[in-house]
This record gives structure tokens, C-alpha cells and sequence, in this order.
């Protein structure tokens, strides 16, 4: 038995590369190149590991606007079989209830046995959208994944998931919904034949809202939750007073009342 | 879509987490919960789900919750997604709860999904301020795009309203509120609709050691990857001001110090007196977690280093040579006891 692995991944603005509209003193996300969500990097290696190991085929899947397909095209030259951009105006808006909800559907179209994903987004960093997807297809899942062993005899996942002081070892029945803790499985580089071939010959599937039959179930209509009001936080106020001898920190360390 | 009547929905729900001990954000968030039903007058409700969990639903009635509803089952034992999610999902729908608060931690930020989705609730992650408005419409505060922003999550048309709040911002929940306040709350054991037999999952080993909470500590010392695995210049100055070890998450993931004592956005919220940065670069991601320290001393040997920025004090220099000075210069000068 081989498994049909799916990965979901996110196109993000660059967090290193997103400034302050100095007029309007908001988030400048526009202007920020948009690059792979860092940790779908780590799931698209725990999938091409499990492939290795178990066989099959790594899917690739983002839903995002039709400039997404590059980092489809990363995750191909990574060495992926396929992938399929979901993309269509109807998803305008969606909180991650309708977003799982497409992701779920792709998944189950894919005809999944285990869906990847990263621990969260960096633009909206809620980690909801593994649970999400397990929810909307009655799945198990498997959160904060550190390792995966995959037992595919008896069509179980086991995961060691990291937990505050510790770890456990959860089994989870086919199909699963996997969120891999970031920094986990170091991503392989992309070969360089599989790169030329992502960026000349390759070219996503394409899906809309209702290729996956949830035209009516997604966007802002259906998402519960809205952004209300958006306050830029006044950046706490430091002294950045450097200091050239480790005795000068004497007196900070004095007035804090920490020595005497 | 048909719109839903927001006026069935009542009472303000906080999930207890239980693994052997409870989770110390439970009691933070019940304390902060309070300040809501303050201004709605709902009911403030626990929720205890585990197994021989009574002494639990009692503290939580101790502590100022007005009910506590029981789920006492063997299948809760250990935690899984799947029997969590389908319990707390028929009680919500039972129910009706108008807001649920779920602590941040992996567990909460697990199941917290199972239940908001099967019942279209809205779900705000990694909330770091509540408040309701005269509507009882929750305004759930998170930091976004790695604290620059501070976004207010509303629900209006949806219900409950779900948020996973981060561990470690708000007070914990007095042990003797009810004595003090002489209220009197009641203790209700539901049913349990989870049967082993459907469980999806199973697990297989948990380890557990008791684990840190940086989040009281008056000082701190924290490290980053600078550190290059060698924790002792650190823990040495961490003993000489009577600090507590922290971490970047460059070395929780390292394995160098456990993910107890990770500061950040995905760990744990900190504001010591003293909070002093070896060897950490000052990723937004960590900033955020500490930047609410009184005063912020940085070592670091790259003079470009951005945790500079969000220090009072910082100092250009290997931290192999920084660290033992200081620690020797405050052993000679004496500290004084952290005030409590
Ligand atoms: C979704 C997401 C969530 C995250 N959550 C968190 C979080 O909760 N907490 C967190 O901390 N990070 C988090 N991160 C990671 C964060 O982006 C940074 O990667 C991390 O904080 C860097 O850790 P560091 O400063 O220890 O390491 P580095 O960035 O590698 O910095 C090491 C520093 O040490 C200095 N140094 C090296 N040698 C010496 C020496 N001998 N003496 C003095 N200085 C030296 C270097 O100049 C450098 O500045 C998250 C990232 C993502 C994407
Ligand atoms: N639009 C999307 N397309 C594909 N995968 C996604 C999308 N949004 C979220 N994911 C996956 O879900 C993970 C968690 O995202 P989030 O819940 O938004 O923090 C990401 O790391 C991705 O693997």
C-alpha cells in the first residue's frame, strides 16, 4: 500500500521585508516580496521522508491568488510529483473556517492518506487550519509533529508530538491530518534538473471554488470571525544605550534593585 | 445561510486543563473571564474534562467560578483530539455558550478546532487581550505580523464566540476567591457522548516532567543560539542574580533547554524586572514574548543585532568573555533578594 501524501502550502509577504506605511503607519504588507510560508518548508520534507519510506505520491496544494503557483513550483523543484493551486475570487475574505474547509475538500478530491501541514502561518499565524481540515473531514490529526513513523501494514501514522515539558507518542488512523512543528525535518535543497523543470515545463492543476462543489460555502459571507479594528502598538521605549565595559551595567543592574 | 438567534447563546465557558495538574492559563483565564461576566452578567462556567477529576471541579469552584460542568470519563485519559473535541462539541451545542475561553497551550490550540468547526463558531488564536462590548460581543485582541499591530477579532453573526488566549498574560485565579466572596457555586457531572470504541487515535507514551513557568519569574536570563550549547556562562549569571533560565526557540529546538522556558510568540509571555538577552538576535517572534521586561540588558557580539533595538542596555562583545565578568562583578557587589 502507498500512501497519497498532500502538502498544504502558504504564500506569505516576507516577515523580514514587511516595513510601516509611514503615512498611514500600518503594516506595509503589499510591498513585501511574497515568498513560501517558512514552516511548509519543514512539512514538504517530512512528506518527501514518508514517501521514501512508505512510497506513493507528494501533492502540493495552496489556495491563494494565481501568483501563488511559485511556490508551487519551489515545492516541485523540492522534488513533489504535483500540484494544484486552488484559486478563485470567491475565497476573498475567508477566515480559516472556509479555508480548512477548501483545503478539506482538495484533500478528500486528492483522495488523501495523510494531509501535511506547517505549525502556523507568519501573516496569520492561528495553527488552525490542520485541526481544521481533520474537523470539516471527521480525520484524526497529529499537531506539533517532531517525528513520524508511518506503519502503513496497519494504515496508521504514529507522530512523537512535542507537549509543554515533554513529548507523547500518538497513533492516528488513515486518513490524518499532520501539522509538523516548526524547525523540525531540515528541508532538502532542490535538485537542480527538478528546478529547471519547475520553473520551465511545469504547470499546476487548477481548481476554483466550484471545481471542489463549496461555491456557496466560502469567503467573507460564511467566515465567523472578522478583523474589528487594527491599533499599530506603540513600539515600547527602550534607551539602546550601548555601553562599553561590562562595569558600566553596573548601574542599570543598581537602579532595578538587583545588586547593591 | 441561515442567520443565527445570538440571544439563545449565555454564559461564559473556561476549559480547565488537565493533565495530572491543571495547566496554570486555566486559572488565568478564569480570573480574566470574571472582568467579562462582571459586564454581562452571564454565568462564569467551568469546564473539567479528565478522569477522577472532582478535586478539580472543586478548586475551580474555590476560584470563582460560578458552575463547573464535569466530563469524567477514562477515555479523556490522556488527552487525544478526537474524544476531546466531539465531548466539548455536544456540550457547546447542548448548551450554548455565548463565549469559550481555551488556554494557548499545544493541547488547547489542538481540540480548539474540532469544536469550532463542526459547530461554525468563530475561533481567534493567540489572544493576549479580552474584552466584551455592551452587545456581549467579544473583542479578542492578538498581536499580528509578529506584534506590530494589535488586531481586534469580533463575531458578531456566530456563536460561541471560541479564543485561545496565550499562557502567561493575565493573574492567575485567586484559590480562595469563593471563601473570601462567600459565593457558592454548583457542581454538575454531564454525560459523556465519547466512546472508546470511535476514538481515531491512541497514544502510545507520554512523557512528562513537571515543567517551568518563567512566566512569574522576577529576573531573567534568556539565551539564544550564541550559546552554541554550552549553557554554563549562562547559568552562572542566571545564579548569581537569582534568575531564571530562559530560551530562544533557536535553542528549544536545539535541545539545549526545555520548551518550558521558550519566550515568544509561540511560547511563553514574560515581564520581569531584569531580562537579560545572551546571545539572541532579536527575532520579532522572540521580542514579542518579552518585550513587556522592566529593563532589557543585551550581549551580543554583532553590533548590528537587532535585539539592541528592544534593549536598555546593550553590550558589543563575545558573551564567552561578557557573561563570567558580570557574573563575578555582581557576586562581588552583592545582590539584593527579588522583592515578592
Ligand atoms: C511561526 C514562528 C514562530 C516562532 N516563535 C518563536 C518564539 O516563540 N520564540 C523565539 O525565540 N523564536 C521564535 N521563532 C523563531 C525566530 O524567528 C528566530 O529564528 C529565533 O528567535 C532566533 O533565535 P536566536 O536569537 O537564539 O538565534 P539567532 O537568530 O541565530 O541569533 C544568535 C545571535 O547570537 C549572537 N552570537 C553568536 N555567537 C555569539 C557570542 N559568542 N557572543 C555573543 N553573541 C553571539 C549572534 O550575533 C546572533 O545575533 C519563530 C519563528 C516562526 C516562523
Ligand atoms: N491558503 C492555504 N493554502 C494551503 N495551505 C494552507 C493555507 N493556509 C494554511 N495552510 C496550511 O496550514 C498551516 C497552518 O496555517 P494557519 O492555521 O493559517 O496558521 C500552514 O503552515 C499551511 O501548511
Amino acid at each position: 500500500m502507498t500512501w497519497t501524501i498532500v502538502v498544504g502550502v502558504k504564500q506569505v509577504p516576507d516577515a523580514d521585508e514587511v516595513g510601516i506605511d509611514p503615512d498611514t503607519g500600518r503594516l506595509d504588507r503589499a510591498n513585501a516580496p511574497a515568498v513560501m510560508n517558512p514552516p511548509d518548508r519543514n512539512a514538504l520534507e517530512a512528506a518527501l521522508e514518508l514517501r521514501d519510506t512508505v512510497g506513493g505520491s507528494v501533492l502540493v496544494i495552496t489556495m491563494g491568488p494565481p501568483n501563488a503557483t511559485i511556490v508551487l513550483e519551489e515545492a516541485i523543484a523540492m522534488g513533489c510529483d504535483d500540484a494544484v493551486l486552488v484559486s478563485d475570487r470567491a475565497f476573498a475574505g475567508s477566515d480559516t473556517w472556509p479555508t480548512s474547509l477548501t483545503l478539506a475538500r482538495a484533500a478528500e478530491t486528492l483522495e488523501a492518506d495523510v494531509v501535511l501541514c506547517g505549525e502556523e502561518t507568519t501573516d496569520s499565524s492561528t495553527g488552525q487550519v490542520p485541526p481544521g481540515i481533520a474537523a470539516h473531514n471527521g480525520w484524526a490529526q497529529l499537531t506539533y509533529a517532531e517525528e513520524l513513523e508511518p506503519q502503513p501494514d496497519e494504515g496508521r501514522l504514529v507522530a512523537r508530538r512535542d507537549v509543554e515539558g515533554g513529548y507523547e507518542l500518538v497513533a492516528a488512523q488513515l486518513p490524518v491530518v499532520v501539522a509538523v512543528a516548526y524547525g523540525e525535518f531540515d528541508p532538502r535543497p532542490a535538485g537542480l534538473h527538478r528546478k529547471i523543470f519547475a520553473e520551465n515545463d511545469f504547470e499546476p492543476r487548477e481548481w476554483t471554488a466550484a471545481d471542489l462543489d463549496i461555491e456557496d460555502e466560502v469567503g467573507l459571507d460564511v467566515s465567523p470571525t472578522a478583523v474589528g479594528t487594527m491599533e499599530t502598538v506603540e513600539p515600547v521605549e527602550r534607551r539602546s544605550e550601548l555601553v562599553d565595559s561590562v562595569n558600566a551595567l553596573l548601574e542599570p543592574l543598581e537602579e532595578t534593585e538587583v545588586v547593591g | 445561510m441561515t442567520e443565527l438567534d445570538t440571544s439563545e447563546y449565555a454564559d461564559v465557558w473556561v476549559f480547565v486543563e488537565v493533565h495530572d495538574d491543571v495547566m496554570p492559563v486555566s486559572w488565568e483565564l478564569l480570573a480574566e473571564a470574571k472582568t467579562l461576566t462582571a459586564k454581562t452578567g452571564d454565568d462564569l462556567v467551568a469546564l473539567v474534562i479528565g478522569e477522577d477529576v472532582d478535586g478539580i471541579a472543586e478548586e475551580a469552584l474555590a476560584r470563582g467560578a460560578d458552575r463547573v460542568l464535569v466530563a469524567d470519563d477514562p477515555v479523556f485519559e490522556p488527552y487525544r483530539a478526537d474524544p476531546y473535541g466531539a465531548q466539548f462539541r455536544a456540550m457547546v451545542e447542548a448548551r450554548k455558550p455565548s463565549i469559550v475561553l481555551i488556554g494557548g497551550t499545544h493541547t488547547g490550540r489542538d481540540f480548539a478546532g474540532r469544536v469550532a468547526v463542526p459547530t461554525h463558531a468563530g475561533l481567534t488564536a493567540d489572544v493576549t487581550e479580552i474584552d466584551v462590548d455592551d452587545e456581549g460581543i467579544l473583542q479578542a485582541r492578538r498581536p499580528a505580523f509578529g506584534g506590530d499591530i494589535l488586531a481586534t477579532i469580533v463575531c458578531e453573526d456566530h456563536r460561541p464566540q471560541m479564543a485561545t488566549i496565550r499562557p502567561g498574560v493575565f493573574e492567575a485565579a485567586d484559590p480562595n476567591y469563593a471563601c473570601e466572596t462567600t459565593l457558592e457555586g454548583s457542581i454538575e457531572r454531564v454525560e459523556v457522548v465519547v466512546d472508546e470504541a470511535d476514538c481515531i487515535s491512541e497514544v502510545l507514551e507520554r512523557v512528562v516532567d513537571a515543567t517551568a513557568d518563567i512566566t512569574e519569574a522576577e529576573r531573567i536570563v534568556a539565551v539564544g543560539a550564541g550559546i552554541e550549547g554550552d549553557l554554563e556562562p549562562a547559568l552562572e549569571l542566571a545564579e548569581a542574580l537569582d534568575a531564571e533560565l530562559a530560551a530562544t526557540r533557536a535553542v528549544v529546538d536545539e535541545g539545549w533547554v526545555d520548551g518550558a522556558r521558550q519566550v515568544g510568540q509561540t511560547g511563553k509571555t514574560v515581564r520581569p524586572d531584569l531580562y537579560v538577552a545572551v546571545g539572541i538576535s532579536g527575532a520579532i517572534q522572540h521580542v514579542e514574548g518579552m518585550n513587556k521586561s522592566e529593563t532589557v540588558i543585551a550581549i551580543n557580539d554583532d553590533p548590528n543585532a537587532p535585539i539592541f533595538d528592544h534593549a536598555d542596555y546593550g553590550i558589543v562583545g563575545d558573551l564567552f568573555d561578557v557573561c563570567p565578568q558580570l557574573t563575578e562583578l555582581v557576586q562581588e557587589r552583592g545582590i539584593l533578594e527579588v522583592a515578592r
